[in-house]
């Protein structure tokens, strides 16, 4: 067999292996992808209720001091980077890292591999790391958050903001900076964020009567900023996950669609130079044979 | 006009729809909201969500959480909610009986994450509402 041939077939063979193994993917990211895109979506309301409940009360309580919302001039900006723990998934992960390289003067906390490997391979401050698995529990997310309140009342950071890819649909996930802590104007921002991203408005009532606070302000604002922002973390995890379930899925199968073409394109090819190399066999047969005559 | 309520937990959002009338369990005790309610937020304790809706009356077990009223929205967020008619006493003891479990064999070690603990009693609380919720019903229709 000539040797163009041989190449040729392996070739063939390896872009063909290649593409059962990003269909193998495929599918396990399309499987994981649901349920990530569920718990995401699920909770999505909680989440922003609750920042909405503690942005009604904070402008209906009127003077009201907690740790957690007070403002001072930031030195240091706290970002807590959330990205996969695995590359293959597009351009998101490179999507992340840029904007967390835009950012200067900050302190990184982050959860996920491909983040805290960036940001230690370009020398940044890196405060901790937290691993959370692909299950995104409550329970493990939980230790980051307090890690990040108690950087923020001890002062290393003066805000406490998260990256994250937002999860807009299974095409489109947006890398989203949203800050968190001190914990005030927060709706402004959501709002903003949808306008950004050509979600519809939800409403908001408006009532001017005053409002009334069962057992106390001060009691329900003391609870309130703890809890919204651990949900908030906690939302922002399972944003990425899903996210990241989305973009490896399609990531894989682009790779699986690209694998099939690049396959059959090469099968034409060599069953051309096979067909050639048959004809030139039988015209050096003839020519022999009519040598010999 | 009625009332707009939403039930929200972690999971799902367990209520959503219209109201005539309905009644809080709040820390300071039960209360009732009607339309043109002053604005509100209060804490949720566990309890009985009574809604009423063209004298349908709906039942929820919900655990405790907070709840916003404005301009006759009512807004609940909490842990956990469960319509009357969904509550599965036998699904109940056997959450009640893994959690009283788990909470013994964790009180034992010192290592243990307290916020753990709290998941646990938490799931017990919630289960004690819904028993609560259900059996006050069933009587009621046996009477």
């Amino acid at each position: 067999m000539p040797k163009g041939l041989r190449e040729i077939r392996n070739r063939i063979k390896s872009v063909k292996s290649t593409g059962q193994i990003t269909r193998a993917m495929q599918l396990v990211a399309s499987s994981k992808m649901k349920r990530a895109q569920d718990a995401a979506k699920a909770s999505r309301d909680y989440a922003e209720l609750l920042g909405e409940i503690l942005d009604t009360a904070l402008s209906k309580a009127g003077e009201f001091s907690h740790p957690l919302l007070k403002k001072r001039e930031v030195k240091t900006r706290g970002i807590l980077l959330i990205t996969p723990d695995k590359g293959m998934c597009g351009a998101l992960n490179g999507n992340l890292t840029r904007v967390a390289f835009e950012i200067q003067g900050a302190a990184f906390v982050t959860i996920g591999r491909k983040g805290k490997q960036a940001l230690a391979r370009a020398g940044r401050t890196l405060l901790a790391d937290f691993p959370v698995s692909d299950r995104a529990n409550f329970s493990e997310v939980r230790p980051a958050a307090e890690f990040l309140i108690q950087a923020f009342l001890d002062g290393k950071v003066d805000t406490v903001e998260v990256l994250y890819a937002y999860f807009k649909n299974t095409l489109v996930q947006a890398p989203r900076v949203q800050r968190l802590l001190p914990a005030d104007g927060l709706v402004q921002q959501a709002r903003e964020l949808r306008a950004k991203l050509g979600l519809p408005e939800p409403k908001i009532e408006s009532d001017e009567r005053d409002m009334i606070f069962e057992p106390s302000a001060s009691h329900i604002l003391n609870e309130l900023p703890g809890l919204f922002f651990k949900q908030a973390v906690h939302q922002a995890v399972l944003e990425s996950k899903a996210s990241e379930h989305s973009s490896r899925m399609v990531a894989m199968k682009a790779a699986t669609d690209n694998s099939k073409k690049i396959a059959a394109a090469l099968s034409l090819e060599y069953n051309k130079a096979r067909q050639a190399a048959i004809t030139q066999e039988i015209l050096e047969l003839t020519a022999g044979a009519s040598a010999q005559s | 006009m009625p009332l707009s309520l939403e039930i929200v937990t972690p999971d799902r959002r367990a209520y959503q729809g219209t109201a005539d009338c309905v009644n809080l369990p709040t820390e300071m005790g039960s209360i009732g909201i009607l339309p043109g309610h002053i604005p509100l937020t209060a804490v949720i304790a566990a309890g009985e969500v009574i809604v009423t809706l063209g004298g349908k009356v709906t039942r929820l077990a919900v655990d405790s959480g907070f709840v916003r009223i404005v301009s006759d929205k009512v807004s609940v967020v909490t842990e956990a909610a469960i319509d009357e008619a969904k509550i599965d006493l036998r699904a109940i003891e056997q959450a009640e009986e893994r959690a009283r479990v788990a909470v013994e064999a964790a009180r034992g070690q010192k290592e243990i994450d307290p916020a753990e603990i709290a998941k646990m009693e938490q799931i017990l609380r919630f289960a004690a509402v819904q028993r609560l919720v259900k059996g006050r019903t069933s009587q009621g229709l046996t009477d």
